[in-house]
């Protein structure tokens, strides 16, 4: 059985040739696009080829990777001109014998295929991305049903690859712009049941870079890896902070379960 | 140290890759730019009365073949393809950048095609676009012919 699975894993299938953007800070030269012939097998990824190219022709060439499959959201970059995980594309499956890989957009090149992504995780703190009560020390839990988390759970997928961002036609003019992971997540917390810091939430998302700033182009939700469709989420906040212009918004807050003995909530 | 690599507005137009959405965003600042442009010229083509019939009229003549004949009505055609996308494509955007017309949260499934670019949207599209077909259509015939349905 394994044989018959394994059949043909491992055969070099064809070669492709990878057109990589390089950039280095040491020697201070502009961004320039290297070629590299690689040899496809059955299964290999973008990731695998690179590293193929760091193992095999060009130890200098850098890339941010970390688990290989789909989970940590490093190594976003951008494949024949999308936003792709460079772990979760296949070769093989692109059907093209040239592949242009270029950095992140909207962020700034570390190295190579490094981007900074300091941008994305400052815009993400700024909309408190956490449960916001006023208790500092909550001795039970706050009650939620399983239809009171679908509201919101589909948001709590992203990986923070950051790729919306890089892909987001208007952050790629306003540099202070939240960006679609951040007012995505700023819609997470305030359909949260158990939230509430709407009001406080109010000043970042309500603003001139915050929630109004979208167009509605998609492609934040186009090449999202996780389904997180933040362009979603942006367009029902916009949706909920019209509403609050008529109708106050008023978040009940939950109630809360059985006291706990110990504040580590194990009784 | 790090280097900057902003996109920069220039990347509003190229909308390859990322789906209709993507297309009709790229088309609706195209048009936006177009119909600005248009305006501030039809501003001060149509101050010109101010000066007399007689400049009036060879302007009016000049406007209707300034590059060889039909090119007045083919600007024309242009200028008013841009009006009804940019319109009816902004009655869209109003409606789904309110949140209406889009799907509630839901599970995301492998491949994960966003539903908020699809459903009611794409009904929304497919809607508008045949009043933009059908509007154009008058309005051409009426550019080039004058006669009205
Ligand atoms: S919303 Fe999607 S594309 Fe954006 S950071 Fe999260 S996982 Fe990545
Ligand atoms: S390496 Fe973790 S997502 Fe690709």
């Amino acid at each position: 059985m394994q044989e018959i699975a394994l059949k043909g894993f491992g055969e070099v299938v064809k070669t492709v040739t990878f057109r990589v953007k390089r950039y280095s800070p040491e020697n201070a030269d502009m961004p320039r696009y290297m070629e590299y012939k690689v040899p496809v097998q059955r299964g290999m990824t973008i990731l695998d080829g690179i590293l193929y190219i760091k193992e095999h022709l060009d130890h200098s060439l850098s890339a941010r990777y970390s688990c290989r499959m789909g989970i940590c959201g490093s190594c976003g970059m951008i494949i024949n001109g999308k936003e792709k995980l460079a772990c979760q594309t296949q070769i093989l499956e692109l059907g093209k014998d040239l592949i242009k890989v270029d950095p992140m957009g909207n962020y700034e090149i570390v190295k190579d295929l490094v981007p900074d992504l300091s941008k994305l995780f400052r815009n993400h703190q700024k909309v408190k991305p956490y449960v916001l009560r006023e208790e500092e020390s909550p001795t039970s839990e706050y009650l939620q049903t399983p239809e009171q988390r679908e509201e919101y759970a589909m948001f709590t997928d992203c990986i923070l690859c950051g790729m919306c961002l890089s892909a987001c036609p208007t952050n790629a003019a306003d540099e202070l712009y939240l960006g679609p992971q951040a007012l995505a997540q700023g819609f997470r917390y305030i359909s949260d049941n158990r939230d509430l810091g709407f009001e406080e939430r109010l000043n970042v998302l309500d603003s001139k870079h915050g929630v109004w700033r979208c167009h509605f182009s998609g492609a934040c939700s186009e090449v999202c890896p996780k389904g997180v469709d933040p362009a979603l989420g942006i367009q029902l906040l916009r949706q909920l902070l019209t509403e609050n212009i008529f109708v106050k918004h008023k978040q009940k807050g939950t109630t809360r379960g059985p006291e706990r003995k110990s504040a580590s909530g194990v009784s | 140290m790090t280097i900057e690599n902003k996109k920069g507005w220039i990347s509003w137009f190229n909308p390859f890759k990322y789906g209709t959405d993507r297309w009709m965003y790229a088309l609706h600042r195209l048009t936006g730019i177009v119909l600005g442009v248009y305006l501030m010229f039809h501003v001060v083509e149509t101050s010109r009365i101010l000066e007399g019939a007689v400049t009036w009229n060879s302007l009016m003549v000049w406007l209707d073949y300034p590059f060889g004949p039909h090119f007045g009505p083919l600007i024309l055609s242009a200028v008013l393809l841009a009006a009804v996308y940019h319109a009816l494509n902004g009655l869209r955007l109003t409606i789904v950048e309110n949140g209406l017309m889009l799907p509630k949260p839901y599970r995301p499934e492998y491949p994960y095609k966003p539903r908020s670019l699809r459903g009611l949207n794409n009904f929304l599209k497919i809607f508008l676009g045949f009043f933009m077909i059908a509007i154009s259509a008058v309005g051409i015939i009426y550019i080039f012919t004058g006669a009205i349905l």
